[in-house]
């Protein structure tokens, strides 16, 4: 990044030089205890000053939260709601996956497949994901189904839009060049089509795990907790429900916590496994 | 068009009648003619006889004739303010160069012609070729047709330079009744609407519509499929929707489904509005200021991950009442979405950009005024069509946990209701009004980055 870490070439000083003296993160440390400190002096204003400061008064201090975090990390049950959750933006982004990237690889390839198709896709598009939720509790025999279509939903128009948009963007020339050369129509998909689509693919499906977490979490509100649904579906997201329910404010923000931290992890994987699919973009 | 290399004619025998009736009758616009017409289209063709490297006619000069090209290649190079698709191209034996004499505003030259061989050109008055044209209606105007086809074709022309000149129109109302259509933007608009019927895009729509709407009939109420019979089917839901005494209480006739839109699309209004004002002056400066970024960007990165339904619970807690919770969660959303890309947007820009500015004088708010925010649009209006969408995400979400009146809510009552044909109008009316916000802030996009749009047409993208 600078000098100093082409300086410091002792791993203990290397890492030490490059958070210290790199202005960047050094900035990111102010900023981010800055915030701590300013959360928990306005969570604490009314035991400390005796006034409550509005909206941020209201939230549990960071000491709090992270007291209530301690025994939880010991208690099997918040690990059952990671992987409950875990499991449900799994199994629905997979879904999406399969049935997206065929779906819009199809209508890339085939015009008259498009111009059947888009335009009912297109309509569906602007309902949002959680409008989903009672129509899909209805349809599907058993809530997990219920909550793993609507996981699905959610991810499945950003997948098959990026991969028709990637397959727009491949060079004619390529193709014209293929043919001249020979390449038959399986040769042109396996060849062009597949490779020139697979870092849209990778950005949708980056895109579409942030929307899966959104999707998973409310999902479990509103199935799990929210109203008169009956049913404890489980997960991060009824976690949080639950905690508010039973009124365990720092718990609330836990949830939330975690909720960030699985997001943040699950994307990281994609990311990762897209760089390995597209070698070739690593070079850049 | 067609293959220059192949002369028919023989080069040096003479433009005689018979050869330019014969001529013209190969030319594609003239196709439609009769012969008696394409005679006196020839009487008052000039021949014009032209070395190689001649020029025939270039950029800006007066364009009062047409040219057919009888032998010979010629080399059609047009200026940088035609806006063509493909900027030089050769012509040929049967070509037609040089109708911007046809045109309404009759434009200078927007090309450069040159002989690349010994020609024989047709010189053609273009005003007298219209007074023919309008001889005979029919096909007069076939002919004018074709132009306008082949600069369609040929073309991305401003609108001022796109309507083919009018032929006089002789009145006649009456005896077969028949008013011929002007050659007009509406026309032309006309004439693009019959293209694309022409083309099996509207059709094939139809089937896909025919199919989804068949197949939700025939597995709901038509066979009672396991599972599928317990959502309503398309007729229940149409009849429920559009009927004045609703079974389930909600329709097109009753007040309360259009409170409940109201309630929606004011919440949209307030938390994208909000979501705007906050986040764009916020993108810019964590875009603009290096300082700025590095301090606040961090907090922001932490925040983001965390899906804003997760907030539920604590914007309950933190806002009283429940009009106030659901406004923050939409905002919170759209401020996200709008933030991050025009950040995006701001570094996105050239950095010679704002270099050259500072050179020529322009001080940091100048800069930031013309360089910065202009250069950061286009990524700004995709952030807001995001947030937009967002805003509906968690608007709907919001409404279903907390909150009274919206879309949401409706559809999460009809749910607890039992009035399942309610639960599907809440949602194909939330697809509807949707639908129409997004297309609003697209088109409001549009008509502040006009410059953009030409780009993009030039540039042939979709």
């Amino acid at each position: 990044m600078n000098a100093s870490t082409i300086v410091a070439n002792r791993p203990m000083g290397r890492l030490r030089k490059s958070i210290f003296h790199d202005t960047g993160s050094r900035r990111a440390i102010v900023s981010l205890i800055l915030f701590l400190v300013f959360w928990e002096v306005g969570s604490q204003s009314k035991a400390w000053f005796g006034v409550q400061l509005p909206w941020i008064g209201m939230v549990p201090a960071p000491t709090a939260v992270f007291s209530a975090w301690g025994p939880l990390l010991l208690d099997p049950s918040y690990w059952q709601s990671w992987w409950q959750s875990s499991y449900r933006v799994f199994f629905g982004f997979i879904a999406a996956m399969i049935l997206g990237i065929p779906f819009g690889l199809l209508m890339a390839v085939s015009k008259n497949y498009r111009d059947t198709v888009f335009p009912v896709f297109e309509i569906f598009r602007p309902i949002p994901p959680l409008a989903w939720v009672p129509a899909a509790i209805i349809f599907w025999p058993t809530q997990e189904m219920s909550i793993a279509f609507v996981t699905f939903y959610g991810a499945f128009f950003t997948v098959v839009l990026n991969v028709i948009g990637g397959a727009r963007s491949i060079d004619v020339r390529y193709f014209q060049s293929a043919r001249s050369m020979g390449a038959n129509g399986w040769d042109i998909f396996r060849r062009i089509i597949l490779p020139g689509t697979l870092p849209s693919i990778v950005i949708g499906a980056t895109v579409g795990m942030g929307i899966t977490w959104e999707v998973v979490v409310a999902a479990e509100m509103i199935s799990g907790g929210g109203n008169s649904m009956g049913g404890a579906g489980g997960g991060l997201g009824f976690f949080i429900w639950n905690s508010y329910v039973g009124g365990s404010y720092p718990q609330i923000v836990v949830g939330m916590i975690s909720i960030g931290i699985a997001g943040y992890i699950s994307s990281t994987i994609i990311r990762w496994i897209g760089s390995r699919a597209t070698p070739w973009l690593r070079m850049r | 068009m067609t293959n220059p290399t192949t002369t028919v004619l023989a080069a040096g025998s003479e433009l005689n009648e018979e050869r330019i009736v014969a001529l013209l009758k190969r030319t594609a616009p003239f196709e439609p003619l009769s012969d008696q017409r394409l005679r006196e289209v020839a009487s008052i063709a000039t021949p014009v006889y032209l070395k190689k490297g001649d020029l025939i006619y270039t950029v800006d000069e007066r364009s009062d004739d047409v040219y057919v090209i009888a032998t010979g290649t010629v080399e059609h190079a047009l200026g940088p303010s035609a806006q063509a698709t493909q900027l030089v191209k050769i012509v040929g034996e049967a070509d037609v160069i040089g109708w911007a004499a046809l045109l309404k505003n009759k434009p200078a030259r927007l090309a450069k012609t040159t002989c690349l061989q010994d020609c024989e050109v047709l010189r053609i008055n273009g005003q007298h070729l219209i007074e023919i044209l309008a001889h005979d209606e029919a096909s007069g105007r076939e002919v004018m047709t074709c132009f306008a086809k082949m600069l369609m074709n040929e073309f991305t022309v401003p609108a001022w330079l796109s309507q083919v000149q009018e032929l006089p129109r002789k009145v006649k109302v009456g005896a077969d009744g028949l008013e011929t259509a002007n050659l007009t933007g509406v026309s032309l608009t006309m004439f693009r609407i019959a293209q694309w019927l022409k083309s099996p895009r509207p059709y094939l729509m139809l089937l896909g519509f025919t199919i989804f709407i068949g197949l939700w009939y025939l597995l709901s109420e038509g066979w009672h499929v396991w599972r599928f019979d317990r959502l309503p089917g398309p007729v229940e839901v149409w009849e429920e929707w559009t009927s004045r005494n609703p079974v389930y209480g909600i329709s097109l006739f009753t007040p309360e489904y259009y409170t409940h839109i109201w309630y929606s699309v004011r919440r949209i209004a307030e938390a994208f509005f909000l979501a705007t004002l906050l986040g764009v002056p916020f993108g810019l400066f964590l875009g603009w200021s290096r300082k700025f970024r590095e301090y606040t960007f961090p907090i922001f990165e932490t925040l983001r991950p965390i899906p804003i339904l997760a907030w539920v619970p604590l914007a309950i807690l933190m806002f009283s009442g429940t009009e106030t919770p659901v406004i923050f969660l939409t905002t919170l959303a759209s401020f996200f979405a709008t933030a991050l890309n025009t950040m995006l947007g701001v570094e996105s820009i050239d950095e010679s950009y704002p270099r050259a500015a500072s050179c020529l004088g322009a001080s940091k708010w100048q800069v930031f005024r013309h360089v910065v925010i202009p250069g950061a649009l286009p990524h700004m209006f995709t952030g807001l069509q995001i947030s937009v969408g967002v805003a509906w995400f968690s608007l709907v979400a919001a409404e279903m946990v907390s909150g009274q009146y919206g879309l949401g809510y409706l559809i999460m009552t009809s749910y607890t209701m039992v009035s399942y044909p309610t639960i599907i109008i809440g949602m194909a009316t939330l697809g509807i009004v949707g639908y129409i916000t997004s297309a609003m802030v697209r088109i409001a996009g549009d008509q502040m980055m006009q410059w953009r749009v030409r780009e993009l047409a030039l540039g042939g993208s979709q």
